[in-house]
Formats: C-alpha cells, sequence, structure tokens
C-alpha cells in the first residue's frame, strides 16, 4: 500500500513560536488517520500545511507524491477539507453550497448535478436541501460542510475538529458518516476525543508542544504504554514528553 | 470560469439579505421622493436647483451607489469571518477568481440599482410634467460606472482591511462624506472656498458633477469630471485588489 501523505521534518515557525517541529510523518493511503493532541498541540497548523493554506518554514511533504511546495496547485486537486469553523455559504440552500463546491473544483453543471444528488442522498440531506444553511442546527451544518468536503471526490480528506461543540448524537452522526466515506476516501482528521479517536482510527499519531510523541494503531499505543484504553496511553506519552523536556530544560 | 461561479454565489449572498433592497433600493428611492417634494417647496427666486430632478437624480445614484460600498464590504468581511475564505483558498480557485466573483455581481447590482432610481426618476419627471431624454439618462448611467467602481473599491478595501465589527461604522463615515463632498445635498458650487476646493480635488464631487452633465444632456465639458472620477477609481480598486491579494498571501503565509 502507497502512502498518501509522507512529511520529512517538516517546520513552522511564527516568529518567537515554533508551532510544529520537525515531524515526519507517513500516512498510509484508505482508512482514517487521527492526530491527537491538546489545544496547542500543533495539529491545526500541520493541517493548513498540508492543504496550502500555510506554508512550511523547512522541511516538506508530500501528497501521493506530490511536493507541497513544488506542486501545491496539482495538490488542491486532490484533496478537500472541512475546516474546525463553520464554513459555509449562509445564504445559499444546502443544494447550491453543494452545487457551488462542485463547480469550483472544475465539475461541469450536468455532472455536478449528478453528484449532488448523490452526496444528498448518501449525508440524508433531502428534509434540509432547500433550506438556507444559516438556518441549520450545528450538527446539520457540520454535516453539510463534511459533504461540502467530499462532494469533489477527493482522494484525501482532510477534518480539523469535525465534531467539536456538537451533542452527543449529532457526534454520533458524523461518525457513521465517516465509517461510510472510509471506504472509498483516505480521511485525516484533528480531534481532542480520546473516545472519537479510538472508535474511528485505524491509525492515530499523538503530538504535543509540535512534535509527533507517538504514531501507531490505538493497539499499539496501547501496549507500548501498558494503559487500557486511548485516553490513558495519550496521557501518558504526552507526559512523558513533558517531564523529557523539563529534564532537558534543568540539565540545560 | 471560478470567478463566474463565485460571482453567482456572492450576488445570491447578497441579493437574499432583505437589508440590501431597504438600503440599497428603499432608500435612495425614497429620498428621491422626497427631495423631490423638498424641491416643489423652494421658491423659484432662491435659484436653487440642486433638488430638481435632473440634479436630484444622478446625486440619488451616487447616493445608492454608496450602500452598495456597504453591502460589498460586510459580504467579503462576513466571508473571511466564518472561513468560508479559508475553504475556497485550499480549493483550485486562485485571487483573480475571488478578486472576479466579487466585482462582476456589484457592478451588475449597481447598474440594475442605477437603472431603477431613472425608471422612478422618469414617472415623478412625468407627475411634475417634465421631461427626462432617455438617451442623457444612459448616458449618465455609463458615466456613473467609475463612481461604482469607486465605491466597490472601498467595500472591498475595508472589508479585507476590517473585520465584521469596525466594518460598517467605516463606510458610514465615508457614505457621510461622499454625500456632503459630493454635493448630494448641497450645493457644493455656492459654498466655494477651502471647502470647495477640497471637494473639487475629491473624486466624490467629480463623480456627481459628470453624472449631472450627463443627465442634462451638457457633454462639452464632461471629459475633466469624468477622467478624474476614473482615474481616482482605477487607483482605489487595484489599492484593493492589492489588499486582498496580500491579505490572502498572509492568510495562507
Amino acid at each position: 500500500m502507497g502512502y498518501a501523505i509522507e512529511t520529512v521534518k517538516l517546520r513552522k515557525e511564527y516568529k518567537s513560536t515554533v508551532a510544529v517541529k520537525d515531524i515526519s510523518l507517513k500516512i498510509k493511503e484508505g482508512g482514517i488517520f487521527s492526530l491527537l493532541g491538546v489545544n496547542g498541540a500543533g495539529k491545526t497548523t500541520t493541517l493548513r500545511m498540508l492543504t496550502g493554506l500555510s506554508k512550511p518554514t523547512s522541511g516538506e511533504a508530500y501528497v501521493f507524491g506530490n511536493s507541497i511546495k513544488d506542486n501545491p496547485e496539482q495538490i488542491k486537486e486532490l484533496e478537500n477539507l472541512s475546516p474546525q469553523e463553520t464554513s459555509v455559504a449562509p445564504n445559499l440552500t444546502v443544494r447550491e453550497n453543494l452545487d457551488f463546491i462542485a463547480r469550483i473544483y472544475g465539475m461541469d453543471k450536468n455532472t455536478a448535478a449528478e453528484r449532488v444528488e448523490e452526496i444528498i442522498r448518501r449525508f440524508s440531506l433531502q428534509e434540509v436541501e432547500q433550506k438556507k444553511a444559516k438556518l441549520l442546527s450545528g450538527g446539520w451544518q457540520r454535516r453539510v460542510s463534511i459533504a461540502m468536503g467530499l462532494i469533489s471526490r477527493p482522494r484525501i480528506l482532510f477534518l480539523d475538529e469535525p465534531t467539536l461543540g456538537l451533542d452527543v448524537l449529532a457526534r454520533r452522526e458524523v461518525w457513521e458518516i465517516l465509517e461510510d466515506i472510509r471506504k472509498t476516501t483516505t480521511i485525516v482528521l484533528t480531534t481532542h476525543y480520546m473516545e472519537e479517536a479510538e472508535s474511528l482510527s485505524d491509525e492515530v499519531a499523538v503530538m504535543a508542544a509540535g512534535e509527533i510523541k507517538a504514531q501507531g494503531t490505538v493497539q499499539e499505543l496501547k501496549e507500548r504504554t501498558g494503559q487500557d484504553s486511548l485516553e490513558k496511553a495519550f496521557v501518558e506519552i504526552v507526559r512523558a514528553g513533558q517531564n523529557r523536556e523539563e529534564k532537558g530544560g534543568m540539565a540545560e | 470560469m471560478r470567478g463566474l461561479i463565485f460571482a453567482k454565489r456572492t450576488a445570491k449572498e447578497i441579493l437574499r439579505d432583505p437589508l440590501t433592497f431597504i438600503f440599497c433600493l428603499g432608500f435612495p428611492l425614497v429620498m428621491l421622493f422626497i427631495m423631490t417634494i423638498v424641491d416643489r417647496s423652494i421658491p423659484a427666486e432662491a435659484g436653487m436647483q440642486i433638488f430638481h430632478i435632473h440634479y436630484l437624480t444622478p446625486g440619488i445614484v451616487h447616493f445608492g451607489f454608496t450602500f452598495i460600498m456597504l453591502f460589498t464590504c460586510l459580504q467579503v468581511s462576513k466571508d473571511r469571518s466564518t472561513a468560508f475564505l479559508l475553504r475556497l483558498y485550499a480549493s483550485p480557485m486562485k485571487p483573480v477568481d475571488f478578486i472576479g466573483g466579487y466585482t462582476l455581481p456589484i457592478l451588475g447590482i449597481a447598474a440594475i440599482q442605477a437603472v431603477i432610481v431613472f425608471a422612478a426618476a422618469f414617472v415623478i419627471a412625468k407627475i411634475a410634467g417634465e421631461t427626462i431624454a432617455p438617451a442623457n439618462a444612459l448616458l449618465c448611467i455609463l458615466v456613473s460606472i467609475p463612481s461604482a467602481l469607486l465605491f466597490l473599491g472601498f467595500g472591498l478595501f475595508f472589508g479585507t482591511m476590517l473585520g465584521e465589527k469596525a466594518a460598517p461604522g467605516i463606510c458610514s463615515i465615508v457614505i457621510t462624506a461622499s454625500c456632503m463632498l459630493g454635493g448630494i445635498w448641497m450645493d457644493v458650487d455656492a459654498i466655494g472656498g477651502a471647502f470647495g476646493k477640497v471637494c473639487q480635488a475629491l473624486p466624490f464631487y467629480q463623480g456627481v458633477k459628470a453624472a449631472r452633465m450627463a443627465a442634462l444632456g451638457n457633454t462639452e465639458n464632461i471629459n475633466q469630471p469624468f477622467a478624474i472620477t476614473l482615474c481616482y477609481a482605477a487607483v482605489l480598486y487595484a489599492l484593493a485588489v492589492w489588499a486582498f491579494r496580500s491579505r490572502m498571501q498572509r492568510d495562507i503565509r
């Protein structure tokens, strides 16, 4: 199986802050890959670099073999994203939002119309398809946002905190959708909900202070830390990293 | 092509907001009606022509454009604040698609607005027993295009540089200033002095002046005010495009 994404010492600095510290990741094609971390760990910055929304300070990343530095336009055709914040056109209906994104990604009118029908069915959006996006609840808006991400038939779909702020039922609905999407598309998501990552991910990477502290399947991380849940394993990994940094700081 | 798709979206977003119709159409038409009544109340001996339908209508057209600026500004700042633009930055859209997608529908709305104002002015003139030559009206609308571009440039610039909260306040200042300095509600030529010179140096006055000349069919001296407005509009629009592109670069830095 080939790699969908490969990063080589990818780094991002903002003035005096290092948001992402020379991370090297390999994400396999197919399935769901979760980037875990507390707030400020560098998850969103990593996603931004991989989606062309931020330029790396140094290092390199390849999306299906295309360099994010040399071929950003080519990469844009291969991927799509659903950002953390609400990102729908508020006065457009759900159907119009979907059609808009399909056309922006180069589909002609007829192909876009067929694809919109398909996505509306797949995401069960029939009851809201004629409603303006601004009138939908947070859960529905998130569902529409993910649908907008998938309508362009991306090979990789990036989801930044896809269930943030959703109630339990809405979250479960998003999970069901992701379970369906994973069959055809590589999904890279960021989350700080361990239960979500444990339930959905084929592989996870734990980020803290801009670094990848561990990467593997949920089972591998549990075995490595001797813990019986991903949450406990996550805490163990992050704290071990913090302790190492503190000791390093004292030694210096 | 992507620019046109984005333009369609922008048009829908703006036209589906009821406030667009209230401010961009309702308010100018109400002012046209009220000021016509005011004009009828001013004795002929006063020699005050500013609210006469041939002078008033081009002023009202420009007054309407100021609200186009407001809604452009609100649309751009709203797109930025909701992360909608972020999603599009990650798409294959290029800067020119964004600029065209804001510019085309807004210029179209401005043109329709000007046509409707003139249609209302035709009716009012008819009732008052006067006539507005359709050719002059058409020329006036064409001559007003640089002013529409100017206010579009202001809207794009403020929408790019300011947040959703600050944008309406700044636009209100420009609306008030452009109406006063442009001579829409008062006879700037009659005031003269330093104030008159300041007004003449600005595009608001020159734009209204060129439009009034066109509406009156007085095209002999129209070139100068038209050219001044056009230059200002080109510079401001270029500045707005530069600001938008810079902001976009900064957003994806």
